[in-house]
């Protein structure tokens, strides 16, 4: 029989113990994050841990072939840094770059995003055709695609100078597409891009896949247009899929160094056409001058922090409203 | 029929050629590359080129498989991808959800290390990852590559995940609270499915960058029996005499199979229409 | 919350260190008796069983000794090997170029070997031999060569009616007339060479006395500016504006001239002995090879020496065994092996009278410096021979320019 002095008593128990519970909660909430990320930094920490150390003290230290089978550097403080930035080729080397990177992440995310859209509309079996193309675009391995490339423009008997030739649009017979450092890096873009393609439509889809379609539906029901639909629904939904893409465009492109090294060819890189990579390897690890080659790596590191952190801030800004 | 309806297949078969015309454009370089693998010597270094091979032969499949180790080295790449991305997927998954939903400091720290790793040139961590590794006698180890590769696949997962992690909105899991479930129950029965597309673009990328790795693969493997595919890839490159064209781009089609395999199996869990995944209320 | 959060990264944050540092120096040892190997994968394709069965041969003259061959990649070995060094796990014998040999002696990679231990070092061709040497001490013991010679289409020179092989350039750019008029394809070559191809145009440069550099006292020297060089390099432009409709700016792999050669773009090409492995099914019962001529007639051109040696890392912890297995591998017995396969042994008692060997009477070598691979990687014989042959540069001031640029790499520190 519950009478109110019972109901009074229950009432206490049940209060305090939600109370405790509220409590570990709170408790709990403090240290569940920590665990989330012990694993990551864990695995982290104890495998680049030393890397990073070496990187940054190597920096410090004349460091070649020598110094490398005794064991020991010798310090020389920020010669490996003075060095490098005093060198016209790096500077240049980093314009270079930098436009190069610009190029290839714009045409990426713009290309990327189109198709991505692309995907949404076509009939299901034709996405499964298109998104199956991309994975074995994805999929193939770097070496074997530039050298597909290499064949379908070499000069020799290359399948774009034929087919230019043969559809009238000029005498393509034998024309060089690697003479010029524009020619030779432009090609390099568009190879660069077709790889990284896939990853970005995937990535797109999948973010486009989390758009409700109830509201893209009322919103087509009550008259909006399709780019409207874009901007104002699809958009704002996908902006932090695009910052992380974006971000991760710049990172790859700006220390990309299979292709162009591959694609160019060692006989035909110059200082005129460079990329900060290649760079980074011809001066510091092909000539086995590590403490140079990490003060360019760790230079790199900074550079890339600097381009990309207007889009790296968005994201974490964008977590923090959230969290 | 209906004109609209007439209209909207119109519309639709014209997206349908737009897609396939993105398709041709784009798979032309593998079409060349299978295309390759089945032609007769003659016909790959023809000048004028050769569009589809007329009189394939499967001789360059055959030289490709006999290549040493194939069987092993497939089996270890296997082994050590599947390994990468499963607990990258994991770790990385609750590490996303620490940085998306909860507040702690170090936070910001976090997130620079995650974002700074990504950063860094992976040319000059490969002589020191040899001598850390070495000290735990994980070189020549499959153990001591998965490590490796977790270290820089994490990074990314963590930042893509937590990407689509902010794009469900907090709202969802709070109502889902406030009915009465327990934080596991709000993971399992509403974030999960609605990160399904996430997952599997971020395990189809961490499978695509684990499988086609190569040079911390060469250094760290020594025993030919305990080298990934990609290793055993590069050796038709590696002489100093000519290289063999036809295997070579035999080989490449063969190892691109796994990947297109793990793609269809997870694809079916991205959701192929805009209609689900609805958010109700 | 902020002291657990502060306490929970440091633990982290101290684990990760631990871990790290807990790791002293713990060197991977050696088995007592086993070797680890590493030969580049020419040997795994070309000659395997004889790799069998050198290694059955040692383990029975050494029981309880194992060996661990590994292959490895022309393009990378040599960052393995580095970061083999760095680790202290170096293989106990390595097969490395000719050329890479100087730079990882002068920083002492190697042990000093005995010189006297390995069959026919009496003999040791010259040009594998230097590059094995340094300061006096021999590191390197060679391993096998390989000349240029001239592959050629017997059945295009019958048509041009060329009776006698020539003899001497000045025939070979008379007969090269001849083979021009045999195809009526566009750009075809009497004799393919590509323009930047400075195995070949060096050739010409050595015919005429001259050469690349040279050391005195110390210092190095560039000697393409020397009149015989000059004489040398005119002599190429010339054999190759009479001969040759390669590109002049493109390298020898860009084509390869076997590729050009079986689309029936070549009627000779200047390259490798193993060149006719492919020239197409079409042309292959027709192609044959000789030794490219020089211009004094009867002589041959100095060929290009490539080549490898086999060395053992400084650190290795069975030195002795090692020398060992390199003197079982470059036996008089398995040098004949390697000899049937096509290479060049690596003595001049075992040459043999293949086109290939009869090429490598006369040879010519690399600097052995330091610094050559900087020059080869920094393109300068390639630019230069470039600008001779577009005319943007005359013989002259090409080549001053390139020895100033090859004395400057060469001399630094």
């Amino acid at each position: 029989m519950l009478d109110s002095s019972t109901n009074a008593a229950a009432g206490t128990l049940v209060s305090a113990s939600r109370r405790r519970r509220r409590a570990r909660d709170r408790a709990l909430h403090g240290v569940v994050p920590f665990l989330l990320i012990l694993p990551v930094v864990a695995v982290i920490g104890v495998i680049l841990g030393y890397p990073l150390y070496w990187l940054v003290k190597l920096s410090t230290e004349r460091y070649g072939l020598f110094e490398l089978i005794q064991h020991k550097g010798v310090w020389v403080g920020l010669d490996n840094y003075r060095s490098v930035l005093g060198d016209a080729v790096f500077w240049r080397t980093l314009l270079r770059t930098v436009v190069f990177t610009i190029a290839n992440v714009a045409l990426t995310m713009v290309l990327g995003t189109l198709i991505a859209l692309l995907l949404v509309r076509v009939s299901s079996w034709v996405r499964l055709v298109l998104s199956s193309g991309l994975v074995l675009v994805w999929a193939m391995p770097v070496v074997v695609a530039v050298q597909v490339w290499y064949w379908m423009t070499n000069f020799q008997n290359g399948v774009v100078n034929y087919v230019l030739t043969e559809l009238h649009i000029g005498d393509f017979f034998q024309h060089d597409w690697y003479a010029t450092t524009f020619s030779q890096l432009s090609l390099t873009t568009m190879l660069i891009v077709w790889g990284a393609l896939p990853f970005v439509v995937i990535t797109l889809y999948a973010g486009l896949a989390q758009v409700p379609g109830d509201l893209i539906e009322a919103a087509e029901v009550d008259g909006a247009r399709s780019w409207r639909i874009f901007f104002d629904i699809t958009l704002p939904i996908l902006k932090p899929i695009l910052l992380i893409l974006t971000s991760l465009s710049i990172i790859w492109d700006f220390g990309v160094f299979t292709q162009p090294y591959l694609l160019i060819g060692q006989s035909k890189i110059t200082t005129g056409n460079y990329l900060m990579s290649i760079y980074l390897f011809e001066e510091g690890y092909f000539k086995s001058d590590f403490g140079r080659g990490a003060a360019i790596s760790i230079l790199m590191l900074l550079i890339v922090a600097a381009l990309s952190v207007v889009y790296v801030r968005k994201m974490v800004r964008m977590g923090e409203a959230s969290a | 029929m209906s004109a609209p309806r007439r209209a909207r297949r119109a519309r639709q078969a014209g997206w349908d050629a737009v897609g396939l015309l993105v398709f041709a454009v784009m798979v032309f370089p593998v079409f060349w590359m299978i295309s390759t693998a089945l032609k007769p010597d003659d016909q790959i270094i023809s000048e004028t080129p050769t569009w589809l091979p007329l009189q394939p032969t499967l001789k360059h499949f055959r030289d490709a498989i006999e290549r040493p180790f194939f069987w092993e080295d497939v089996k270890n790449s296997l082994i050590v991808v599947l390994a990468t991305v499963a607990i990258s997927i994991v770790l990385a998954f609750l590490a996303a959800i620490a940085l998306a939903r909860y507040g702690f400091s170090g936070r910001k720290l976090f997130i620079v290390l995650v974002i700074g790793i990504q950063m860094l040139p992976q040319a000059g961590l490969i002589i020191p990852l040899y001598v850390v590794l070495g000290r735990y006698h994980q070189v020549n180890a499959l153990s001591g590559l998965i490590i490796t590769y977790l270290t820089f696949v994490l990074p990314f997962c963590v930042w893509t995940l937590r990407g689509f992690l902010l794009g469900i909105p907090k709202e969802l899991e709070e109502a889902a609270m406030v009915d009465g479930s327990t934080r596991l129950g709000v993971f399992v029965k509403i974030l999960l499915p609605l990160m399904g597309p996430g997952l599997v673009a971020t395990s189809v990328f961490a499978f695509i960058t684990t499988w086609n790795e190569y040079i911390f693969a060469r250094v760290l493997l020594n025993d030919q029996s305990k080298q990934t595919v990609t290793v055993w890839l590069s050796y038709f490159l590696g002489t100093s005499k000519h290289t063999d064209w036809g295997a070579l781009m035999a080989a490449s089609t063969l190892t691109a199979v796994p990947v297109i395999i793990f793609f269809l199996l997870v694809q079916r869990r991205v959701v192929f229409g805009l209609t689900a995944g609805a958010v109700r209320g | 919350m902020k002291r657990r959060s502060t306490v929970a990264l440091s633990l982290v944050v101290v684990l990760a260190a631990a871990l790290t540092a807990a790791t002293s120096g713990a060197t991977q040892r050696a088995a007592a008796n086993n070797i680890t190997v590493w030969l580049q994968v020419d040997a795994q394709s070309g000659w395997p069983d004889l790799v069998a069965s050198v290694n059955k041969q040692f383990q029975s003259a050494h029981p309880g000794a194992t060996v661990n061959v590994q292959y490895q990649n022309w393009g990378d070995h040599l960052q393995k090997f580095d970061a083999t060094i760095a680790g202290n796990s170096v293989p106990d014998v390595i097969e490395m170029g000719n050329t890479e040999m100087t730079k990882y002696m002068a920083a002492g990679a190697f042990a000093p070997l005995d010189k006297s231990t390995f069959d026919n070092s009496a003999n040791w061709l010259k040009g594998l031999a230097a590059s094995g040497k340094f300061g006096g001490k021999t590191y390197g013991v060679p391993y096998y060569a390989g000349s240029r010679v001239v592959t050629y289409r017997t059945d295009l020179f019958k048509k041009a009616g060329i009776k006698k092989l020539p003899a001497s350039t000045a025939e070979y750019v008379a007969d090269a007339k001849k083979l021009a008029a045999t195809s009526s394809k566009k750009g075809f070559s009497p004799v393919y060479i590509a323009g930047t191809d400075w195995y070949v145009a060096m050739g010409f440069v050595f015919d005429y006395g001259g050469g690349i550099a040279t050391e005195v006292s110390g210092k190095w020297k560039g000697l393409l500016d020397s009149p015989k060089s000059i004489a040398g390099l005119t002599a190429y432009k010339n054999f190759f504006d009479a001969t040759s409709k390669a590109s002049k700016t493109t390298d020898e792999s860009h084509p390869n001239p076997y590729d050009v050669y079986a689309q029936g773009g070549a009627a000779s090409m200047i390259g490798q002995s193993w060149f006719t492995c492919c020239v197409g099914a079409k042309y292959k019962a027709s192609t044959a090879q000789f030794v490219m001529p020089g211009h004094v007639k009867g002589q041959a051109l100095p060929g290009f020496l490539g080549g490898s040696d086999l060395a053992v890392p400084a650190s290795s912890q069975n030195k002795a065994l090692a020398a060992e297995w390199i003197k079982d591998f470059t036996s008089t017995a398995s040098e004949k092996t390697l000899q049937a396969k096509g290479n060049i042994p690596n003595a001049t008692n075992l040459l043999g009278s293949s086109v290939n060997e009869r090429a490598a009477a006369r040879s010519w070598f690399v600097p052995t410096a330091k610094h050559w691979v900087d020059v080869e990687n920094g393109n300068i014989l390639r630019n230069m021979l470039a600008q001779i042959l577009n005319g943007k540069l005359s013989v002259k001031q090409a080549a001053a320019s390139a020895s100033d640029n090859i004395a400057r790499v060469l001399n630094q520190d």
